[in-house]
């Protein structure tokens, strides 16, 4: 055998496993999308954003569903606040969403724009998703120019958490209709009283909580026509006001604000006082052993806290196979009460009066379900929440932040927050 | 010394055509068949670039084109683009968080790359000479580059430089009291360019490599003239390396000046971006959140193109310096 004719065969093998090679590329590139439903199986991906405990709790639910549902297998997806949000506007951007997943009423104008939202209407009418029994009226919530783009499952409103020893050692007591002098009065005390602990964390630049303070003046942070709700002078005035107490040293210095993270300063154990939602308790019970308690929030007048009732949601996606499934897990996940049992009030009190009376709280749980009652009789309508409201709360924050850690000032940073509020809004 | 300084360019002028190697010798009987033959290994070499081709066209150009276009629109990645021309381009000279970022960006790419590598250099140096145990303290010394891109790395970073942590105690026993590095703005980029400059194990080893290849007998002629072991560092290894270093040095900026993940995690997570009052914000993390939190993908490509252009620059301008310290070693053929 001759090496010429050798090599020639070997030339003819190396054309035909080039040839090979791509192919198998090209079969495994087009081999990735399979059907979702087959014989009967239909399958559908819930997400949701959440700590770890939420996630465990609601795999246990999921695995309820499924048990129940034995022709339907349920996919699940989980990550932190902001992660969670790129993750779906990506996917979404793919026509890929997740089925069913959490949302808040802060999106649901935002979502719903932009055609990503299952209306849901059509479900209720065909009985897959039931629409009583949800607690004061909450299923309204979902309810955006007549389409129901997301069914509560847990409601929650703003809170001021305290640290009881310390409060109690400076001889501070929380009341109902105090007022903000009355908290940066006992802010200072605590802080005097107190070698290690700030009065209380720094959260100006919560947007919920300017929220209610605007509100308590008549005000709100947005307004029914998709705009801002104050002004600059407002807004000067409000910053100026927690950065006087913070150079006094009563409040937790941005630095160490930032250096807390993820933690917030009350559960790093930095702070005696904190404005967050209630629901808030049972993950600082998770951070920290410091007994926290529920207060009732500052008011101007003595009286007014004007506070209101927000939601956690499931919605659905617009572009989902499946929507009868879709509807029939949301229903399954507000109504059962074995699911209720299962996830207490990590998001929130249940919506449904079924799941609500299905838990019986204990622990930090029993001090929400207090005050959620102790503030039921005072609740008002929620600010409506334009497209653009996550933006905006963003730059609230980042501005706010740029103040505290001593890179701007107040007039700069209302400014700023101005600017890039105004054009999230596209106003 | 001989030694010939010839341009990058000229070396990799040529590359080898499949018709020029070794199996297609021209001498082959008949001119015919061994064109044929020449034209057949043509085909297998392109059919066996098919599956790069194919990745190339689909996973790069194909997008960056796509983006290109969408650099001049208004993209919310949900409604169509809008065309808008040089709007988003015009936008950024006007945003101050752009500048913020580039300013970021410049500071972390100009004191970090330079430290890195000579960190990176110092060790391969101290590396490169036979001891016991050198494998360990190789793979030591290169650990931190396999880890450093992890994020719970990046958690472990901060809370080393808490303000009742490791470092800050015991800076300050040195009358360097800072009080917590990552919520200070004016240490939270330090920390982040002290991180990077730790993981200086894949430049170090390229270093080892190229030192590994400079002639002994150059030391040894340079010994006998009396030459000390500054001069020889001097007057050998730096020019003899020089073209690793410049090949280090290209490829440790454009990475740095892509920098994401170690700054998005230094800061911590949460909804304020950037870091303590923006001295985080890269730009790499500025252009995530415009075009994935705030779902402005238009300026977001807009901002993709001018970091490649200032990549583009910065590489070019590298390029032109070349030819003043880079020296090749151009070998007799």
């Amino acid at each position: 055998m001759s090496a010429r004719r050798w090599t020639a065969r070997a030339r003819g093998l190396r054309g035909a496993a080039a040839g090979l090679v791509a192919l198998g590329l090209l079969a495994t590139g087009c081999g990735g999308d399979g059907g979702s439903s087959s014989g009967g199986k239909v399958t559908i991906r819930y997400a949701w954003w959440g700590a770890k405990d939420r996630s465990v709790m609601i795999k246990k639910t999921v695995k309820l569903f499924e048990k129940k549902h034995p022709n339907i297998t349920v996919k699940t997806d989980f990550a932190e606040y902001a992660d969670f949000w790129s993750k779906f506007n990506t996917q979404a951007a793919g026509g890929n969403a997740p089925d069913v997943f959490q949302n808040s009423y802060a999106f649901l104008r935002k979502y719903g724009e932009k055609n990503l939202l299952l209306d849901l209407n059509k479900q209720v009418k065909e009985g897959n998703l039931n629409l009583k029994g949800f607690r004061n009226g909450l299923e309204k919530s979902g309810d955006i120019d007549g389409k129901l783009y997301g069914v509560p499952v847990g409601a929650n409103t703003f809170g001021f958490f305290y640290n009881p020893a310390a409060f109690k050692k400076a001889g501070v007591t929380v009341k109902d209709g105090w007022t903000w002098d009355d908290f940066f009065a006992a802010a200072k005390k605590v802080r005097k009283s107190d070698g290690t602990l700030y009065g209380s964390s720094d959260n100006a630049g919560v947007m919920y909580l300017y929220d209610l303070y605007l509100r308590q003046h008549g005000k709100a942070f947005f307004t029914e026509d998709k705009k801002l709700g104050f002004t600059k002078d407002d807004l000067k005035q409000w910053w100026n006001t927690w950065q006087q107490h913070s150079k006094a040293g009563e409040l937790v210095p941005g630095k160490k604000t930032e250096q807390a993270k993820p933690k917030a300063t009350i559960s790093a154990n930095l702070s005696a006082a904190e404005f967050t939602w209630d629901n808030f308790l049972v993950r600082f019970a998770a951070e920290t052993d410091t007994p926290l308690e529920l207060g009732p929030l500052p008011t101007t007048d003595g009286k007014k806290t004007a506070q209101y009732l927000s939601s956690l949601m499931l919605s659905g996606s617009a572009r989902t196979q499946h929507p009868k499934e879709v509807a029939q897990l949301i229903d399954f996940m507000t109504h059962d009460p074995e699911v209720g049992k299962i996830m207490g009030y990590n998001r929130g009190i249940p919506a449904t009066t079924a799941q609500y009376e299905a838990y019986k709280p204990s622990g930090v749980d029993a001090k929400i379900a207090a005050y959620e009652k102790s503030v039921a009789g005072k609740l008002e309508p929620i600010t409506p929440h334009p497209a653009g409201t996550d933006v905006a709360e963003a730059a609230f924050l980042r501005t706010y932040t740029d103040v505290t850690v001593g890179q701007s000032s107040v007039d700069k940073a209302v400014d700023q927050f101005f600017d890039e509020a105004e054009s999230a809004l596209g106003s | 010394m001989t030694r010939t300084t010839t341009r990058a360019a000229e070396r990799s002028a040529a590359p080898p055509r499949p018709e020029t190697r070794k199996g297609a010798a021209p001498d082959a009987p008949g001119a015919a068949a061994g064109r044929r033959s020449g034209r057949r290994e043509t085909l297998a070499g392109y059919l066996f670039l098919t599956p790069w081709c194919i990745g190339i066209l689909l996973l790069t150009l194909g997008p960056m084109l796509v983006s290109l276009y969408l650099a001049f629109t208004d993209y919310t990645l949900f409604d169509s683009p809008r065309w808008v021309g040089f709007k988003n381009f015009q936008e950024m000279f006007e945003d101050d968080r752009w500048w913020t970022s580039v300013e970021v960006t410049l500071k972390y790419v100009l004191i970090g790359t330079p430290l890195k590598l000579l960190a990176a250099l110092g060790v391969a140096l101290l590396l490169v000479k036979p001891r016991k145990g050198q494998g360990f303290y190789r793979s030591a010394f290169y650990a931190p580059s396999l880890i450093g891109a992890s994020v719970s790395i990046g958690i472990v970073w901060r809370a080393i430089f808490n303000d009742d942590a490791i470092v800050d105690k015991s800076m300050s026993l040195f009358g360097w009291d800072v009080g917590g590095w990552i919520g200070d703005p004016d240490w939270a980029l330090p920390t982040l360019i002290t991180l990077t400059v730790w993981q200086f194990g894949a430049p170090m080893v390229i270093f080892l490599a190229g030192l590994k290849q400079v002639p002994r007998e150059l030391y040894e002629a340079a010994e006998m003239d009396g030459a000390g072991a500054w001069r020889r560092f001097r007057s050998i290894t730096l020019p003899m390396i020089s073209p690793v270093l410049f090949f280090n040095l290209l490829l440790e900026l454009i990475h740095s000046f892509q920098v994401f993940t170690s700054a998005v995690v230094l800061a911590g997570s949460g909804t304020n971006t950037g870091g303590p009052g923006d001295s985080l914000l890269v730009y790499g993390w500025y252009l995530y959140e415009q075009g994935f939190r705030n779902l402005r993908m238009g300026y977001a490509a807009a901002m993709a193109w001018m970091l490649m252009l200032g990549i583009g620059l910065v590489t070019a301008v590298l390029f032109k310096t070349q030819r003043g310290w880079v020296h090749y070693e151009e070998d007799a053929r």
